[in-house]
């Protein structure tokens, strides 16, 4: 696992924990004491046999009750692009998102992109999930958001 | 099912209004299109006004019934309609469905946006929504179409700089234009990038505008040579398929069959369209969708000439969003008015010959890769 990822989402200082996500339930950290990286949450219907991202209310094919589901760490890309523009929400500028293609299910989900390898960016590459406090909650309080970064870092790769 | 005709069109210049209210734009529109219509205003039974912003940025509500009375309408059912970029062209659906449906023999649709205002930012589909808070901006939303589509097709970066160099050339004819300056394919190509690979050129612009139409139901328009006919007018909503095809767009695909299916028509029987370019891609995947061309030629058809003035399928003469620019709740009756103008021989030097049909696309916001709300009409004279 590539070393910024825990350095992302496990801090020694402990803030990471401290802020709110950007919305309750979409990811899933390691508990203290537990290794492994953050996983995507979203639902899913046992009668339909779906997934979904974020977690619906009601399977919104039968109406039936859904769990929360781990919706895994990984995928490819199959879309990106870079936000050049001033960014909402207190993001960097620039940042990136794309849709990315989840390994285990094969859903397809937007998503934040790693803005420290905006230029990196490939369709079909291979991504991880990590999670930071990046930029702010649309009231100016710092919180936490999911990404995906390349899961082989380009300064790895040309190493 | 009544026919449905327009018998009134009013649009004012697409620009920045800063000394003129959301209302004055709006009931200076409404003026022109019951000016036009050639009836008084009292004989109009049914209104409905469209306004995306207007609520958070001025805090209106229900600002249709003050456009109305304005202007002598008033009695009758108003509603006012938020459908994000689809808002002006939905507010037309619902005139179009109520005279079919008799019960209405005159309506009214005004359009209008005021959105020149310091600080607005990039648009997105909703503060609450997920995406919106994973840093999803409207431009955005196509750049990843853009960057599917140059991965698939072969599309280039020059193909869609084309659609802002011909929308740009065309918004030079039309008076009510944002932009009256043509732009070379160089300057397109090089100006500042918004979104991997769209520069500002490629996306429409901000504007302050309003458009109106009066619509007939066919037991009322009498011998009126200047009515158009809505053969069809429909509105649909996203399917939001996962996965999501970004360049295969089932929506739009589906919108634009069910128009043609309902006109008893199809691409070969129309001389001209407008369709949403928001942003250059947007053009490209909408000739697709419209059976233009097959899917993955779009880039192909704009380079080579065919969707331009003069060509074999003209798209956007008007200038389209890129140049006419896009007050976002105007836009959808701009288009109508803009087709009405074509298919009544009254569009000067940006008149397409022989005009006899014309259809009107547009889209509206983004949800999980897929559009919230899209509409097409088709007219003829």
């Amino acid at each position: 696992m590539p070393a910024r990822l825990k350095e992302n989402t496990a801090p020694e200082a402990g803030a990471t924990e401290l802020l709110p996500p950007v919305q309750e339930g979409i990811f899933s950290l390691p508990a203290a004491g537990e290794t492994g990286g953050p996983r995507l949450m979203g639902g899913y219907c046992r009668a339909c046999e779906r997934y979904h991202f974020p977690r619906e209310r009601h399977c919104h094919r039968c109406l039936g009750p859904v769990e929360a589901a781990d919706l895994g760490d990984s995928g490819v890309i199959y879309s990106f692009t870079a936000v050049r523009a001033k960014p909402p929400l207190g993001l960097p500028q620039p940042y990136a998102v794309g849709f990315v293609d989840l390994a285990a299910n094969g859903l397809r989900v937007f998503a934040l992109l790693d803005p420290d390898c905006v230029d990196h960016f490939k369709i079909g590459a291979p991504v991880i999930l990590a999670v930071k406090p990046l930029g702010h909650d649309g009231k100016g309080r710092p919180c936490l958001r999911p990404y995906f970064t390349l899961q082989q870092h380009p300064a790895e790769s040309e190493a | 099912m009544t026919d449905v005709y327009v018998i009134g069109a009013g649009i004012i210049p697409f620009a920045r209004h800063e000394a003129s209210s959301l209302t004055d734009l709006s009931v200076e529109a409404a003026y022109q299109a019951i000016k036009d219509s050639g009836i008084v205003p009292h004989r109009i039974d049914s209104g409905y006004f469209a306004s995306v912003l207007g609520g958070r940025l001025f805090g209106d509500s229900t600002l249709g019934q003050s456009v109305f009375a304005e202007v002598g309408i008033s009695g009758g059912p108003i509603v006012n309609i938020e459908n994000a970029c689809a808002s002006g062209s939905s507010a037309v659906c619902l005139a179009y469905n109520a005279l079919s449906a008799g019960q209405s023999d005159y309506a009214i649709v005004v359009g209008a946006e005021k959105m020149c205002v310091p600080g607005l930012g990039l648009l997105n589909s909703g503060e609450s929504d997920i995406e919106t808070k994973l840093g999803l901006v409207t431009p955005a939303s196509f750049a990843l179409r853009a960057q599917r589509h140059m991965y698939e097709f072969g599309t280039t970066l020059e193909q869609m700089a084309q659609v802002s160099v011909k929308n740009r050339r065309h918004a030079a004819a039309n008076p009510i234009a944002f932009f009256r300056q043509p732009v070379t394919l160089e300057e397109v190509l090089n100006a500042p990038m918004i979104t991997d690979p769209l520069t500002r050129p490629q996306c429409c612009p901000m504007a302050d505008g309003a458009a109106a139409l009066v619509l007939a139901s066919g037991s009322a328009i009498s011998n009126n040579k200047r009515a158009i006919k809505i053969n069809a007018a429909v509105l649909t909503s996203g399917s939001y398929q996962n996965p999501i095809d970004l360049v295969r767009w089932e929506t739009d695909q589906r919108s634009c069959r069910l128009a043609y299916e309902k006109a008893g028509m199809g691409p070969d029987d129309l001389d001209l369209v407008e369709c949403h370019d928001a942003f250059t891609i947007a053009e490209i995947i909408h000739y697709e969708a419209l059976g233009l061309c097959e899917v993955g030629e779009g880039g192909r058809l704009v380079a080579e000439g065919a969707t331009s003035l003069g060509g074999r399928i003209p798209v956007n003469v008007s200038g389209g969003l890129i140049g006419r620019g896009h007050p976002v709740a105007a836009t959808g009756v701009a288009q109508i008015v803009e087709v009405v103008a074509q298919l009544r021989g009254e569009a000067k030097e940006r008149q397409v010959d022989g005009a006899k049909v014309g259809l009107a696309h547009c889209m509206g916001a983004d949800r999980q890769g897929d559009a919230r709300s899209c509409t097409v009409a088709i007219l003829s004279s």
